[in-house]
């Protein structure tokens, strides 16, 4: 009988050891697993805008339009570092999309509506610190009809005349919670934008700014890299007109944007990004067309702040 | 994986017609109808003819003009007419044009009698309890005129719904034909259609195509090739609806959508990624379109492998006149080659080793519990489906028109994007209120018959399900569904609807139902 001791001793011991191999799996079940978000910072101009992000505020003339298709791919749109670790995930490592947007025209006022379309949204899925994060995979196969977050703004011209050197206009906006968050393609919540912009034509030379609010009711802090609640946009963008034959002209120029969460202000959740752009346009009265192309890296990477990015776009737009 | 929920697809803002083809049921004895399938149908006719000959008789005599009814009238109310009314828009030459609309429809089912209900862990019943359903869309239609003979549509919608027995327990009754399979209460908003159109003018006459959803204000050759290429559901392009009526103000029943065997390449919503080409030379009309299906049956994402995986349609059209009423017959043929089981491997496999029953997939299937029953899982491997079918939409009088549609599908694979059903026969009545005052009113009466092939029917006998049905015991019969609507206009853009639904023999079963349906619709558009 005695002999049993040892055993019941070894039997404990053994017990206690699968007790904390069995509890181990429970911990890590009890990982936090972030939900999603609306990864994207590139929010584009109204259709008709001139540049992809600022906006030129040449609105005129009675009742007139625009329709724009864009088309963009973005590398590591969210890389997350583990603040422990320094270990680096790409949950999303490439996004591409295709962008519809429609815009009504009169006088100085403008109403559009617009549809981002992802074609692929792909990322590496893994686990940093407590956080077990799952990529999205997204294709146009798996998703083919997915438009996510819609939006309707109105901008309007407040001072200065098209094409004078100094124009002032404010624009708002609202978005439409569409699509799956695990996709990483919405916040599954509305969020608005009010924006002061500026735009001016000097010579051959063009600028265009914008400072704003972005209503994000979001905030999965302290999930690393995720939305941290409202933020303060910022952008501005320079360029030279070049002109061309038969009414066409080139305008080449950089256009810097960003966004800073006001929780952490200028001090995380910030990402900036430049964008070297290039557009062929026509203008005047009658039916135009503008193409555009951009390059941009990331100067402050963050999410949604590629760590380089192309665009293509494509606008026809004219007015009575 | 277990199939998600369904109903099936309300795409199209499209028109009704129908036809049913006698000799497409009757010139293959060999796979068509038996002898006692053919007596219900029979049987059926002779209930629902003499209903239809009274409504179509005292109509025409109310009303004995002639005429065909425009699709947009010049009074008709929307945001581009009252841009051309201010000279800001060209809406017989338009370069763009944007329309839109919602509507909103609820459905009630009375309890009603069924020995039996998912018999033996079999899912696809439809309850026989009390049920509410309702859909709620919401549709924005962009046009854009790219180049000469180019235009570009976009279309993004939302949807809300609720169908009775999460879209289970029918074939092609099933009772709104808004309803999405994997649809849900929350609103999800996706892009119906992206698609670009050119023409390519070939003299004949100069037609004039009025402004409308999908269709710029233009004008066409009566003599043209016409190619689609993009994202769009067949139906905007193939057996459109009779008399060029909105399904929204007409008919609420699936069945009347199109030919109910018709099981067309679709996602879960019934679009898909394709390319159109028509060829049309005055009164004739000949169009092919080869469109992508789904990976799994009846569920969202979309198989873009189109050499190896695809549906292919081949339609022809002409359009007549007997005396001065004008009228259209089409003949439409589709063979689809999808990833698809057949009933007779199902049913093999599973006499050969028990073991390969429902509860037991290793692949996608539809959650069935009935382990004594055979399952499409254990049959999926490429195979071809096919059906031809004919439509012909007559008018008898002003404002008044009859229809049929009637398909013949080989019955031997599950249903794949549309209807449980192999072979189906359509016939209707449409008359707008012209003849009472209310000429935008718009009222109708049709039965909607469906049928499922031998081999289908021991299929579900032995407990087995596909997408829709499958109770797990049938007696076979004929699923019918009588329906029967008014739909009043109220303010130009508004209409308010009321429409009755008996269907007979729900999900092929004759030993349930039968079932009432009652809807209540409200349309509106701008």
């Amino acid at each position: 009988m005695a002999s049993f001791k040892p055993h019941r001793s070894c039997a404990r011991l053994l017990l206690a050891g699968l007790a904390l191999f069995s509890f181990q799996p429970s911990l890590a079940h009890a990982q936090q697993q972030p939900a999603g978000f609306a990864v994207e910072r590139f929010y584009q101009s109204a259709p008709g805008g001139g540049w992809f992000i600022m906006d030129d505020l040449n609105i005129s003339g009675r009742l007139g339009g625009a329709i724009s298709l864009t088309s963009g791919y973005a590398r590591n749109p969210l890389v997350i570092t583990d603040p422990d670790s320094k270990q680096k995930l790409a949950v999303v490592s490439q996004e591409a999309f295709v962008d519809i947007g429609g815009a009504v025209t009169y006088n100085r006022f403008r109403a559009y509506i617009d549809f981002p379309m992802p074609l692929s949204v792909t990322g590496t899925s893994g686990t940093l610190g407590s956080y077990q994060f799952t990529a999205p995979s997204v294709s146009l196969g798996t998703t083919p009809d997915t438009i996510s977050d819609f939006r309707i703004g109105v901008d309007t011209r407040l001072l200065g005349e098209p094409g004078s050197r100094l124009r002032l206009g404010a624009g708002a906006q609202v978005i439409f919670p569409s699509g799956d968050r695990a996709d990483y393609v919405t916040d599954a919540r509305y969020r608005a934008m009010f924006r002061f912009l500026a735009a001016g034509d000097a010579g051959p030379y063009t600028y265009a700014g914008q400072l704003g609010v972005h209503v994000r009711p979001l905030n999965d802090a302290p999930v690393p890299g995720s939305p941290n609640g409202s933020e303060f946009l910022y952008g501005i963008s320079g360029g030279r007109r070049f002109a061309g034959p038969t009414g066409w002209r080139f305008v080449a120029g950089p256009e810097i944007y960003g966004e800073t969460a006001f929780n952490q202000f200028f001090s995380g959740k910030t990402g900036t990004e430049a964008l070297l752009t290039g557009r062929l346009e026509q203008t005047g009265e009658a039916r135009n067309l503008r193409i555009k192309l951009g390059v941009g890296h990331a100067l402050v990477q963050n999410f949604g702040a590629a760590q380089w990015r192309v665009v293509f776009g494509v606008e026809l737009f004219g007015h009575k | 994986m277990r199939f998600g929920l369904s109903i099936f697809t309300a795409v199209r803002h499209v028109k009704i017609r129908d036809a049913m083809t006698r000799s497409c049921f009757s010139s293959s004895p060999g796979q068509g109808l038996d002898r006692a399938i053919l007596f219900r149908m029979l049987g059926a006719a002779n209930i629902v003819m003499p209903v239809l000959a009274v409504l179509i008789f005292s109509t025409s005599l109310a009303s004995a003009q002639n005429g065909t009814p425009a699709p947009r009238p010049e009074d008709e109310s929307s945001a581009m007419q009252l841009l051309t009314d201010k000279g800001l828009h060209d809406i017989e030459n338009e370069s763009w044009n944007a329309y839109g609309q919602f509507t909103y429809i609820s459905s009630w089912k009375p309890s009603f009698d069924a020995p039996y209900t998912n018999l033996n862990g079999s899912i696809n019943s439809l309850l026989p309890t009390a049920e509410r359903s309702f859909t709620g869309t919401a549709t924005l239609y962009l046009g854009l005129r790219l180049w000469k003979g180019a235009e570009a549509y976009l279309v993004p919608e939302l949807i809300s719904e609720q169908p009775f027995s999460q879209l289970r327990g029918l074939g092609g009754a099933i009772q709104n034909f808004e309803l999405q399979k994997g649809g849900a209460t929350v609103p999800q908003v996706y892009r119906s259609r992206l698609f670009l159109k050119q023409t390519i003018g070939l003299g004949g006459e100069s037609i004039v195509e009025e402004s409308g959803p999908l269709q710029l204000g233009t004008h066409y050759d009566s003599r043209r090739l016409v190619f689609v290429a993009g994202n769009f559901t067949i139906l905007d392009f193939f057996d459109t609806n009779a008399f060029d009526v909105d399904p929204r103000q007409g008919f609420l029943g699936l069945g009347f959508m199109t030919y109910a065997a018709y099981d067309f390449a679709s996602d879960a919503r019934g679009y898909s990624y394709g390319g159109i080409g028509e060829f049309h030379w005055d009164d004739w009309a000949v169009r092919y379109g080869r469109i992508t299906p789904p990976k799994q049956p009846n569920q969202l994402p979309v198989d873009f492998r189109l050499l190896k995986y695809y549906g292919d349609q081949v339609e022809v059209e002409h359009k007549h006149k007997i005396g001065e009423q004008e009228g259209m017959i089409r003949v439409l043929a589709y063979r689809n080659r999808e990833n698809m089981g057949r009933f007779s491997d199902a049913i093999a496999a599973f006499d050969a080793t028990p073991q390969e029953n429902a509860t037991t997939c290793t692949g996608f299937n539809y959650g069935s519990q009935n382990s004594g029953a055979p399952d499409l899982c254990w049959a999926r491997k490429p195979n071809v489906k096919e059906g031809i079918g004919g439509f012909a939409e007559q008018y008898i009088g002003h404002d008044i028109g009859v229809f049929g549609r009637g398909m013949y599908s080989d019955g031997k694979t599950e249903v794949y994007a549309y209807t449980s059903t192999d072979r189906s026969a359509t016939v209707g009545v449409l008359a707008k209120g012209s003849s009472w005052s209310r000429p935008k009113d718009l009222t109708g009466i049709g039965e909607n018959l469906g049928w499922i092939s031998n081999i289908h029917a021991k299929y579900l006998g032995m407990g087995g399900v596909d997408g829709f049905v499958g109770d797990g015991a049938i007696t076979a019969g004929s699923e019918r569904s009588l329906d029967m609507f008014y739909s009043a206009n109220l303010g130009k853009v508004y209409w308010l609807t009321g429409d009755y639904q008996h269907i007979t023999n729900p999900g092929f079963n004759a030993a349930r139902g039968p079932v009432n349906v009652f809807t209540v619709r409200v349309h509106g558009e701008f």
